[in-house]
């Protein structure tokens, strides 16, 4: 996908680690003036990456609560806390300074929050209003004494304001992400052939995925075979087409349309790759209908995607450019933020209504996910993703894949 | 719930939503937000789940009972108003909170307290049943597949990745794409206890190389732990997998029906091996189980105690300077006629 009008932004080849640090934290630290928050307690994976640059290959959700890493944020602190288990093999240098680093806190557990609470008195004063993204059960029976100063806030909104603008550095890692993925999808679709099994696919995919360089897998990664028709596809509350769906050991057969979905990460930025696939065939000229309507669609997106413009915006240009109808799926969105989590906000065109779009203002550095849908009964349909980041003039693209065997 | 005087149960955790619906649900990585994805009432029995389509849903969940994906959570606070109880309802358990829900669950439970409710998960996820066992059998069969999917392609020269991506690869062409640890081979340091050698490290001959292997299927986590040396084995490691049988087969022997999780710790000091700071055991089941059994958590005064019919991931940790370590996990069954190590790989090549 060609680039469009930029302005000057420049995304450098490596991550500059410690300029990215410095400017996270200041933008941290301006969001939580702007909410009144004096301390930020982070549980949720993608918040302490983002929070203190420390990133490892995620852990299944069961197991990621026997030991989580904990970030605690302060106004007035360069630095962030880290609490940080030791993983069996854990890399001997942690992203924060050495006084800034703890050892494991416990936070299932009621004694393993009474040790956290002995530590947090010690960094945090007594009236600060703290903000907090999850608490465990163990947290609210202590509630008393985590929060002396009274029920927290939600971090998540506060997080999420600094998030909203990606540093340089920041691109930098999602495009590294973009990469590997598309690297290791390309010799992924190099296999695709009738016979050859979802699960193949995936495995396929994790082992180049790793060796080029991924820091984890954050999606089980989706093969849907879609439906001849709407009619005939899985049961859905809202009637429309199911999506995701779940791989299995089916083999795959020539004709398959094939719409997928892969995330994964590097330093703890994700990747969103969508493609549609065909399975041993070339596209009919009803197929290639499709993509050149999504096509279409994508390009009346971008043409009004730049700083300034709102969610609504882009919602009203995709509708246009489809003839009326939402091109997205109920359940989903015309496009979504991306960050340390892969999808964080804005969600374009969802239940949060016309009226929260048309105030969503885009800032310049926010970046994107755009992957609109279109269907036609007996032709699989087409969904692609393409990511962007926001800039002064427009947008610069990220996301570098060919859409093959659909497109000239 | 009765126990613990639930009228509703709303819960959001990947591994409760399971056991309660029985349905796969899109496995992400690391933690995610809590929402309400899963609600049961306990007068009624009926259980509503949150999922757009019911691929896999069990019929006992009606259509009727499933409600789709939103991202306004005023659409799910809507949807959990109508639900038949949830006015009158006293005691809303809640396996996680955001201070979001904390302040908008009320308004779907105006009646009720807002409690924990992992505590009750917990105690009815403790003690496995012999189906629950089987199932984990099959995620430690394709745990051990990856583990030995890595060690047969171990040789000097390869990145930790590359490794890493092999036992992934391996779990995943036995069918099982998810994952329940990615980290999985990592050069031990010989300078430094626990660690690893390097960040992004290359295998080198005479490297001790951990491997861990951790699987998510049908909802079960399974999960295996064994060293190799790269080439020649060289004396100093043989003696350092002798001091990990020693040390295995005394955790092994303290994973009896009763005993406290101390004993595991003691099992430590009983084979003079330095406690490392990470668990040396943690319950598996769907997910998170207790008991978790570190040096610092028991300090605390944080100890449990086991029961038959718990499984537990258990590691023994062993290191000497200038060799490296041998780190090694099995998935026991603790069972009233005594530990039933459900984990078979092979410690150590045979001679």
């Amino acid at each position: 996908m060609t680039n469009s009008l930029t302005a000057g932004i420049e995304i450098p080849n490596e991550p500059d680690w410690a300029r990215m640090r410095s400017e996270i934290g200041a933008r941290l630290r301006s969001a939580m003036a702007d909410h009144g928050v004096d301390a930020l307690i982070l549980l949720m994976n993608g918040h302490v990456q983002y929070a203190t640059g420390v990133s490892w290959p995620l852990l299944d959700a069961g197991l990621s609560h026997v030991e989580r890493p904990v970030a605690v944020v302060l106004a007035d602190d360069e630095h962030p806390h880290l609490f940080l288990p030791f993983r069996s093999g854990a890399a001997s240098e942690p992203p924060v300074p050495h006084d800034h680093v703890h050892g494991p806190v416990y936070l299932e557990f009621d004694h393993g929050v009474a040790e956290f609470a002995r530590v947090l008195a010690e960094l945090i004063p007594s009236s600060a209003t703290i903000a907090v993204d999850e608490l465990t059960g163990a947290m609210r029976r202590s509630a008393a004494t985590l929060f002396p100063s009274g029920p927290p806030q939600e971090a998540a909104i506060v997080v999420g304001a600094a998030q909203l603008i990606k540093t340089r550095d920041e691109v930098s890692c999602l495009r590294q992400a973009a990469r590997i993925t598309e690297a290791a999808m390309a010799d992924v679709q190099k296999a695709l052939a009738p016979g050859v099994r979802q699960i193949d696919l995936s495995a396929l995919l994790v082992r180049r995925a790793f060796e080029l360089g991924a820091t984890a897998n954050m999606l089980e990664a989706i093969w849907q075979v879609m439906p001849a028709s709407r009619e005939a596809g899985v049961w859905t509350t809202h009637g429309d087409l199911a999506l995701p769906l779940l791989p299995t050991d089916r083999e795959l057969s020539a004709g398959d349309v094939l719409w997928t979905d892969i995330s994964f990460s590097y330093a703890g930025y994700c990747s969103d790759f969508g493609r549609t696939w065909l399975v041993g065939e070339q596209p009919t000229a009803a197929q290639h209908d499709q993509f050149r309507q999504w096509r279409a669609i994508l390009d009346a997106v971008l043409a009004v995607t730049k700083a300034g413009a709102t969610s609504g915006d882009l919602a009203r240009a995709a509708i246009a450019a489809n003839g009326g109808r939402k091109p997205w799926l109920p359940h989903f969105y015309l496009g979504h933020g991306i960050g340390t989590y892969p999808a964080e906000a804005p969600m374009i065109g969802t239940d949060l209504g016309e009226d929260f779009d048309d105030n969503f203002v885009f800032p310049p550095g926010m970046v994107l996910v755009l992957e609109p849908v279109v269907w036609e009964d007996g032709t699989g349909g087409y969904r692609s993703e393409e990511i962007v980041v926001i800039t002064e003039d427009g947008y610069l693209s990220i996301t570098d894949y060919p859409y093959s065997p659909y497109g000239d | 719930m009765e126990a613990h005087e639930l009228d509703i149960l709303v819960l959001g955790r990947q591994a409760n939503v399971r056991y309660v619906t029985g349905a796969p649900q899109l496995w992400i990585a690391g933690t995610r937000p809590f929402g309400p994805v899963c609600v049961v009432v306990r007068a009624s029995g009926d259980i509503y789940l949150n999922t757009t389509d019911d691929e896999g849903v069990p019929e006992e969940i009606g259509h009727d009972h499933l409600y789709g994906l939103t991202w306004n959570p005023m659409t799910l606070i809507d949807v959990l108003k109508k639900i038949d109880g949830a006015e009158t309802a006293l005691r809303v358990g809640t396996d996680a909170i955001t201070p979001t829900f904390a302040a908008l669950l009320p308004e779907a439970f105006p009646a009720a307290e807002l409690v924990d409710g992992e505590l009750a998960m917990r105690a009815a996820r403790r003690i496995k049943t012999p189906d629950e066992i089987a199932v984990m059998g099959e995620a430690i069969r394709i745990a051990e597949g990856g583990l030995a999917a890595g060690v047969t392609e171990l040789r000097a020269g390869l990145s930790e990745q590359k490794l890493a991506g092999a036992v992934l690869e391996a779990m995943a062409a036995g069918g099982v794409s998810t994952p329940a640890t990615q980290d999985a081979a990592w050069v031990t340091s010989r300078e430094h206890p626990w660690q690893r050698a390097q960040p992004n490290g290359t295998v080198q001959d005479g490297d001790l190389v951990a491997f861990a292997a951790g699987a998510l299927a049908g909802g079960y986590v399974g999960e295996v732990g064994r060293t190799r040396q790269i080439g020649t084995i060289t004396a100093e490691a043989r003696q350092l997998h002798q001091r990990s049988n020693t040390l295995y087969d005394k955790l092994i022997a303290a994973c009896r029906p009763g005993a406290s999780t101390r004993d595991l710790l003691a099992a430590y000091d009983a084979a003079r091996e330095p406690i490392p700071p990470m668990p040396i055991a943690h319950g598996l089941g769907l997910g998170f189980d207790p008991p978790v059994v570190s040096e610092t958590l028991s300090a605390a005064g944080e100890d449990d105690h086991l029961d038959a019919g718990m499984v537990l991931a258990i590691t023994g940790y062993v290191w000497q300077e200038g060799v490296g370590a041998v780190f090694r996990r099995d998935t026991v069954h603790v069972t009233a006629t005594g530990p039933e190590v459900l984990t078979h790989s092979p410690p150590w090549p045979a001679n």
